[in-house]
């Protein structure tokens, strides 16, 4: 989903954090003439799309001419044709809990009509209500947890991590926090103390909730961190066994980690 | 005689591929089994297609022993007791494959595994029960160098299929072809297990057992090429009908349904009962074999395979509507295929008592040489729709094929990570009628071809030119480049 209320250094969809604002830009670098603007709006054609990506790249406002609006109705519509297919559907971004309502609706009807669970995947910087009112609609939570450090979580995302972890808490106690992830940067938050005190405190919070290790890659990065070293695979393995040694069996990490 | 000194001198060739060759190039030197003027016609032309099986059939095309009857019996032509501990029963197993002929002259069916070893497990400890099963499976791989070669395991969780799917995983062997039958009773961590390998190694299938039982009883198996035929019998041979050719003689689709599509379907039958004829009066095979002296084979379990493709090109011929794209193209392929399915139930199978005198029904998946033409009843590769959408279609055409049907639903690398979801697809599927079910990776060291496995790295050293130890490398190469295997459709990329 469009929009996101951080802006991380590192973050891997950058395209999805902000509105289109109609610049125009990336209409002419689309080598496919795949994107126009009409009636104050970016019209997007997907059949003439090579999929090259470049307007995602050139565009300096954080934003994408592709995504386009969908009714909590016609999404729900959409995703019950599968539902003898799926387990379950998770929302993402950009950040899902921006649109809460539209996601509560959109969760009313799926459960009204199919067995299917509701997952987000969140950054969990969510005002206190509005987080509760998230786990009242929801079957569990996937929550980006960036730094413990509260220097470091600001210095990565912007903001101080405090709420967040808040957050991560009442989502444990209410049995839906399925999963914790950290993405590994190098010389930032990839100290053994840092990993240890997430390990610590996801081993307190519950005995269910998984911890997610990932290694950063450049792909899709705009801020220059994507020229640097992402951390090496010694060095990754490394902090993935510190985490066993806390949590055991609750530690993954991308099966394919190709460094 | 020149064509046979090409055999002999084809430095291209070793030399079970020449003695192969030679013996084929020595049954057609007889004429064709007798069959009429417009028969050979449509031979010819290519309309029907008998996979080159040779002109005086002399053994059936697919065999499936009762290997249970052996092990409790043993065999007089073998000499071979009644095995009483795990090394007797695998000795004895890899001793009958090499007497099982063939089209291929490999075993195309090498048993109900774990119903033939699990009764011997105890007999050792278990550290010994892996090797002796590892050593079980690197032999079958390095002697019957032939990927049609095919396994059965399943529905019921055992040490003996659990430890076959592991040693698959670890051995990475494109033989033996593996099937999982796949039932309600099928615990998920079997299932999942299965999923573990077929993500490594494209195997096993995964086999609608209750469907199955419907049509052929218990007493089924899987052999060969996703073909279904009963144990203690088999098929006489299998002669294939080209829809896209029967279209394109057709007037309109009037003119397909109810001349063309009746005439080729009568002379389908003359050919395939003529071939089964020869076999069973001229060639005398069930008079001669061991398997059927000794009760491990019986005619009355035979049959013979009628194979349709050319589906999709059939439907695009006469309405110009798209299998998987045009809704209203479902329409006509259920029609077709019902049509065909009734033209040759309304004929007697010689010797196909084993399926109540009627041929089997098969969607033949195709051959290295079919170029424009889509296997069986598929959606044409490349032209797929949402997976949701090909398994509703498909799971309508599956249910009226008794001797066998598949299709092969390739993922994206990320499915590794959820092989949930991949089971939850297959349970779909199954209850949408899919009879077989293949699925393999796009990253898979791995090709299924039609319906076997072939290593990419074997396909790379047959394009270098090097001689290898599998026959199916060579049809694989060459199957991969014309029915343009790799262009399938992949679920679950963005």
């Amino acid at each position: 989903m469009q929009g996101c209320n951080l802006s991380c250094i590192y973050c891997h969809n950058p395209e999805t954090q902000k509105e289109c604002c109609l610049c125009g830009i990336c209409l002419e670098t689309c080598p496919a003439k795949a994107l126009l603007i009409t009636d104050n709006k970016i019209i997007y054609l997907k059949d003439l799309c090579q999929f090259c990506d470049k307007c995602l790249q050139v565009c300096p406002y954080f934003s994408s001419p592709k995504y386009f609006r969908i009714t909590a109705w016609e999404l729900s519509n959409y995703i019950l044709k599968y539902n003898e297919f799926l387990n379950g559907i998770t929302f993402s971004g950009g950040e899902c809990t921006l649109q809460t309502p539209f996601i509560i609706e959109v969760s009313k009807q799926v459960k009204n009509n199919s067995p299917l669970t509701i997952f987000l995947d969140t950054n969990g910087y969510v005002h206190q209500s509005g987080w509760e009112l998230i786990c009242n609609h929801v079957d569990g939570l996937m929550v980006d947890l960036k730094a413990f450090n509260s220097k470091t979580h600001h210095y990565i995302t912007g903001v101080d991590n405090s709420l967040i972890l808040e957050n991560i808490k009442y989502a444990s106690r209410q049995g839906l926090l399925y999963e914790v992830r950290t993405v590994i940067l190098k010389g930032i938050n990839d100290s053994q103390e840092e990993i240890n005190n997430i390990s610590n405190f996801i081993k307190e919070l519950n005995n269910y909730t998984l911890f997610k290790l990932i290694p950063f890659r450049p792909y899709g990065v705009k801020h220059p961190l994507k020229d640097t070293v992402y951390p090496d695979k010694n060095h990754f393995e490394k902090l993935f066994q510190m985490a066993k040694t806390v949590l055991g069996e609750g530690v993954k990490k991308p099966l394919d980690i190709s460094l | 005689m020149e064509k046979i000194y090409r055999i002999i001198a084809n430095t291209n060739l070793d030399f079970k591929d020449k003695r192969h060759l030679l013996c084929l190039e020595a049954e057609n030197s007889l004429p064709y089994v007798e069959i009429s003027q417009q028969a050979q016609t449509y031979l010819k032309e290519g309309t029907i297609c008998d996979l080159f099986e040779g002109n005086a059939p002399y053994r059936p095309r697919y065999i499936l022993p009762d290997f249970l009857l052996f092990m409790k019996q043993g065999s007089e032509y073998l000499n071979i007791s009644p095995p009483k501990n795990l090394f007797e029963a695998i000795n004895a197993l890899l001793i009958i494959y090499r007497f099982v002929p063939s089209i291929t002259s490999y075993p195309v069916y090498l048993g109900q595994i774990e119903e033939l070893l699990e009764p011997f497990l105890s007999t050792v400890s278990p550290k010994e029960a892996e090797n002796l099963l590892r050593f079980f499976l690197i032999n079958i791989d390095r002697t019957l160098p032939d990927a049609f070669v095919h396994m059965n395991i399943g529905p019921a969780d055992t040490k003996v299929s659990r430890l076959i799917l592991s040693l698959e995983k670890e051995l990475k062997h494109s033989i033996p072809n593996l099937s999982l039958k796949y039932s309600p009773e099928t615990p998920d961590d079997l299932a999942l297990q299965a999923i573990d390998t077929a993500l490594v190694t494209g195997k096993p299938y995964f086999v609608n057992h209750q469907e199955l039982v419907n049509d052929l009883g218990k007493d089924y198996a899987i052999a060969s090429c996703y073909n279904t035929l009963l144990i203690g019998g088999g098929s006489h041979t299998l002669v294939r009908l080209n829809l896209k050719k029967v279209a394109e003689k057709s007037n309109d689709y009037s003119d397909f349904i109810n001349h063309k599509l009746p005439e080729a379907t009568s002379l389908l039958v003359e050919i395939i009962n003529a071939r089964a004829k020869f076999i069973v009066e001229k060639a005398k095979f069930f008079e001669t074999s061991f398997l059927a002296k000794e009760g491990l084979i019986n005619l009355s379990k035979f049959t013979s395979m009628a194979g349709f493709f050319g589906l999709y090109e059939a439907v695009k011929q006469l309405t110009d509507l798209n299998m998987g794209k045009d809704g209203e193209a479902e329409k006509y392929a259920l029609d077709i295929t019902s049509h065909a399915r009734d033209l040759m139930d309304s004929y007697t199978g010689l010797y196909c008592e084993g399926y109540c005198n009627k041929i089997g029904f098969h969607a033949q998946s195709g051959i290295d040489t079919d170029i424009g033409v889509t296997a069986g009843v598929r959606i044409k590769y490349g032209e797929e729709p949402l997976l949701y959408e090909q398994v509703n279609l498909e799971g309508k055409l599956h249910p009226y094929f008794n001797a066998g049907i598949s299709d092969i639903y390739t993922f994206d690398p990320t499915a590794k990570e959820n092989p949930a979801g991949l089971l939850k697809i297959i349970k779909t599927a199954m209850k949408k009628g899919i009879r077989i079910f293949a699925l393999t990776t796009t990253d898979s060291e791995f090709v299924r071809v039609t319906g076997y496995l072939v290593k990419k790295t074997d396909i790379e050293k047959y394009h270098r030119g090097e001689l290898l130890r599998e026959d199916t490398v060579k049809l694989g190469a060459d199957s991969i480049r014309n029915n343009e295997t790799l262009k399938r459709r992949v679920f679950g990329k963005s």
